[in-house]
């Protein structure tokens, strides 16, 4: 009964395709278009036709109506069994392109509408960046030593977005991020449309682009949004070229592998790409040359990772900010109902999805559409490969008690997990577009959760514009200062001084007036006790590192005073910052 | 028969995952956990409010002018204005500082002290504690009002020299030798000091208040001295009386001498006056002399009230003069708001 109309190769590895569950009619596969309209009246008679079953109700609005011939010998041409067609047409393309561009400007939009200073991240990469540039072009010295600390290569991000940063400024290098992120819905929108159809791929689309992540990531001048749109053309090279010759396929390996070095976490995505090779390559070229594909990507990224890890010396940097990161406190309930704020509803659409294609993975209401159905235990792996890396991100953070950027790396997941949500949305909505009130719903949801979630996110730091002002009055080339979050600050005020000016409240190498040599604790007590630090600023709501016993000593200290306060109110609530200058001093 | 069994298992599958679609919204729909308590929230929104969004003001230049101050303390302030305008006229200089009263649990009056400030005077408030024992204070009984006080402060956001207890070496108030242990005093002041800090009040200056040593020679002041760290200036409280000391070496001597033993910080004559009779002309002139001698005296605070005697400087042609003769010396008096 089934009939393939691709030309698969004489070893077809798919699974056996499954009949459909309960066609309601019998089909017989119609014949060529040109025979419809290219042959004689009497022969088109012989033509193929529907033979309905009297019980079903499906069958008779599906059934191919002919009509006999009349009394006067007459007969009509037999009319096709739809008004339209299943398979790949420029006016489909051109109008998924387009609703797809409205998704585009939609996320423009949802990101555009965030408005904050920098957050430190963001300050810190920028001045790190201006630093590294510095380095580059004049080799002044560097002496903030980010390649041991940084989640990410020092000279690929930092240097580009304070490249844009130079020009543009802050708004300049957010615009690059939100390139960066358009670009990811666009080649989820195409990976989408490749492994499903283009309508799966314009909900898969559309659930991304309105996602708190989403938007959030748009807006945020940091490896993030690079990082995933990396992560996306190298997803995409893999689906794309899953037909064509392996070599092509490799050329997702440096991408990957650049993804990776622009942020260490995103080797976790690797394996993803790697299965997802396999499973789109054995598709079309059978199980050896699918995992031997695999092989190939996989050996090719890990070869260029080791070689720029060699190149580069930063594993000391990656053990500390991604492979051995510091454990927090944060409790897992906490986290899992932050996961599930975030990014449950689209995930649990995707599983949605997952079960609904892994019992049938037909993907057009066209009657007697095929297509060149997988099997159901590829649709599985499918579903498992890409809903199971929505999971990866969570499980690495639920392992390390932390909630530090969690509803970033949310959005990485939800890459993933898009085209199945896609899938989800699409048979919620059934065929014809018979229920769109389902889409709606999820639509109105989920673009309400992303707004809200995505601008409470962009809040939880302060508006730094009254600090700066506050601060600009005391900051000179000369001072020395202490701060909690100084990346700010230095970045704001970088033509008034330098980061090498400033010190945070996590380490210090004091040398104390008698010559002892001092960290830690002892090293900002003896600090603050020697009035070594021109201007000290504290963050009330949001201590760091020592901040705390730095506090403690300026309270009872004789040598510095209390000189004001700034308030800042977040999303989660309001505190202040507290400026902290030597005695007798003044501006 | 078995097309029906087929149809039906689907449904029941797609409800439940339809069910649990229908969870997740619900916990996608949940609002994020508050990160304060909603009471909090509102007093912090609240404070926030108010807060100014002007810059902080910083207070340091005002610890240690080049100028002295030229205080006084009149009556209704820091409300009346009327006084102050009679004070400035006699006197023939604007005094650069005002000093007034409040007791202990009257809330701060951010308004009238930025009037006053506005006006071109340092507001300096003594703050009396008849209502509380310093142990009491120390203890936190009061802390909700200390705090509400400091946020008073912190939001009015311009200088204020504040004096709480003041001569608490003396045995005539409440809070003084005779019915206060010296280590509560300095405990209760330390513990209103760390409250200020907490909230943010920067604006402050701590003004250590005793009275010269010379009526109560027994009682050393050390035992009620907070610390350098929770002192600006130290204001000694002394009269020119007709019975007492004549000189400013005399009258406060003695009890620079025995504080400068223990702390460094500079000296106000916090509170002070000549009693009217014929001594006054040359006490007053004797007055400004002695702060003028020193550097570390940073200026006078005039008491012109009639209140057990009096210490006006009108209280006769010859005293007037002679205030008006040694105020007009360029030492004295310069704008707080530009110091």
């Amino acid at each position: 009964m089934e009939q393939h109309t691709t030309t698969t190769p004489p070893e077809p590895p798919v699974d056996v395709p499954e009949p459909d569950p309960d066609p309601g009619y019998e089909f017989h596969p119609p014949a060529r278009e040109e025979s419809w309209f290219g042959k004689a009246p009497d022969v088109t008679m012989q033509l193929p036709v529907a033979h309905p079953k009297a019980r079903s109700r499906v069958a008779e609005t599906m059934q191919l109506r002919v009509l006999r011939a009349t009394s006067s010998g007459y007969t009509l041409r037999p009319v096709p069994d739809s008004g339209w067609s299943a398979a790949a047409s420029s006016r489909r393309m051109w109008v998924s392109r387009l609703v797809l561009l409205g998704l585009l400007l939609v996320q423009t939009a949802l990101s555009l509408r965030l408005q904050n200073t920098a957050f430190e991240d963001e300050a810190l990469y920028l001045f790190a960046g201006h630093a590294e540039l510095g380095h580059l072009l004049h080799g002044t010295k560097l002496y903030g030593g980010f390649d041991s600390y940084f989640s990410g290569a020092p000279v690929l991000y930092p240097v580009l977005a304070a490249a844009v940063d130079s020009v543009f400024g802050l708004a300049g290098a957010r615009a690059l991020s939100l390139a960066c992120m358009l670009g990811c819905t666009s080649l989820l929108y195409a990976m989408t449309r490749r492994l499903f159809n283009e309508r799966a791929g314009l909900c898969a689309a559309g659930v991304f682009a309105i996602a708190q992540s989403t938007a959030f990531m748009g807006n945020f001048a940091t490896y993030d949004a690079l990082a995933l749109f990396l992560l996306a053309l190298a997803a995409w090279i893999v689906v794309r070229t899953a037909g064509s010759h392996p070599l092509l396929t490799l050329l997702a390996a440096p991408v990957a592998a650049l993804a990776v070095a622009v942020k260490y976490a995103s080797a976790l995505y690797v394996p993803t790409l790697v299965l997802l090779g396999v499973l789109t390559a054995y598709q079309r070229r059978g199980l050896p040359r699918a995992l031997a594909r695999g092989v190939l990507l996989a050996v090719a990224t890990a070869a260029l990772l080791v070689a720029g890890l060699y190149a580069s010396g930063y594993l000391s940097a990656i053990q500390s900010t991604t492979t051995a990161r510091a454990v927090g406190t944060t409790p897992a309930s906490q986290i899992l109902r932050d996961c599930a704020r975030w990014g449950g509803l689209a995930v649990a659409v995707a599983c949605l999805g997952t079960v609904s294609y892994v019992r049938s993975g037909r993907m057009s209401e066209m009657p007697g559409w095929r297509g060149a159905l997988p099997g159901a235990r590829w649709r599985a792996a499918l579903g498992l490969v890409l809903v199971g890396t929505a999971l990866l991100a969570p499980a690495y953070q639920l392992h390390l008690h932390t909630e530090v950027s969690l509803h970033k790396h949310i959005g990485y997941g939800l890459f993933f997990a898009a085209p199945l949500a896609g899938v989800g949305v699409t048979r919620l909505m059934g065929p014809h577009f018979k229920y769109p009130q389902w889409a709606i719903f999820l639509g109105v949801l989920l673009l309400s959760n992303g707004m809200s979630q995505a601008y409470a996110n962009y809040h939880a730091w302060p508006d730094s514009s009254s600090l700066v002002s506050a601060l600009r009055p005391y900051i000179d080339a000369h001072g020395r200062y202490l701060a909690d979050t100084y990346e700010v600050p230095v970045y704001e005020l970088g033509r008034d001084t330098s980061y090498r000016q400033w010190n945070s409240t996590y380490t210090i190498d004091y040398t104390t007036r008698s010559g002892h040599h001092l960290t830690g604790a002892a090293g900002f007590r003896a600090a603050v006790a020697e009035r070594h630090f021109t201007l000290i600023v504290l963050d009330r709501g949001n201590p760091t590192g020592q901040s705390t016993t730095v506090r403690d000593g300026l309270v009872h200290s004789t040598g510095y005073r209390l000189i004001g306060t700034v308030p800042y109110a977040t999303a989660w609530g309001t505190s202040r910052f507290e400026l902290w200058a030597p005695q007798g001093g003044g501006s | 028969m078995t097309t029906p069994r087929r149809s039906r298992r689907p449904r029941r599958l797609l409800l439940a995952l339809v069910g649990c679609l229908l969870a997740a919204t619900v916990g996608a729909c949940a609002p994020p956990a508050p990160q304060v308590s909603p009471a909090a929230a509102a007093q912090e929104d609240k404070q926030t409010q108010t807060q100014s969004t002007e810059p902080p003001y910083d207070i340091r230049p005002l610890l240690n002018p080049d100028h002295k101050y030229l205080g006084v303390a009149v009556n209704g302030s820091p409300r009346a204005t009327a006084p102050l305008t009679a004070f400035t006229e006699k006197a023939g200089k604007r005094p650069n500082l005002r000093e007034y009263y409040a007791k202990w649990g009257d809330p701060f009056q951010s308004e009238v002290n930025r009037a006053v400030w506005d006006h071109g005077q340092l507001p300096f408030l003594v703050w009396e504690p008849f209502s509380r024992t310093a142990a009491q204070i120390a203890a936190g009984q009061d802390d909700t009002y200390i705090r509400e006080f400091a946020d008073a402060v912190r939001d009015y956001n311009r200088p204020l020299a504040l004096s709480f207890g003041h001569e608490m070496n003396g045995g005539w108030y409440p809070w003084g030798s005779r019915k206060t242990k010296a280590a509560d005093f300095a405990r209760a002041w330390r513990h209103i000091h760390d409250l200020f800090t907490d909230e943010g009040a920067a604006d402050v200056i701590w003004v250590w208040s005793p009275n010269v040593i010379n009526p109560v020679p027994d009682v050393r002041l050390e035992p009620y001295y907070p610390g350098d760290a929770y002192v600006d200036w130290i204001g000694v409280v002394g009269y020119y009386t007709l019975s007492g000391p004549t000189s400013f070496r005399t009258l406060f001597g003695p009890t620079l001498t025995e504080i400068r033993r223990f702390s460094r910080k500079p000296f106000i004559v916090a509170e002070t006056g000549v009693e009217a009779g014929e001594r006054k002309p040359g006490e007053i002139a004797d007055l400004f002399a002695g702060v003028r001698a020193r550097d570390d005296v940073l200026g006078l605070i005039w008491f012109n009230l009639k209140k057990e005697a009096d210490w006006r400087i009108d209280s006769g042609p010859l005293s007037l003069a002679a205030f008006r003769k040694a105020a007009a010396d360029d030492s004295f008096g310069f704008d707080v708001r530009k110091p």
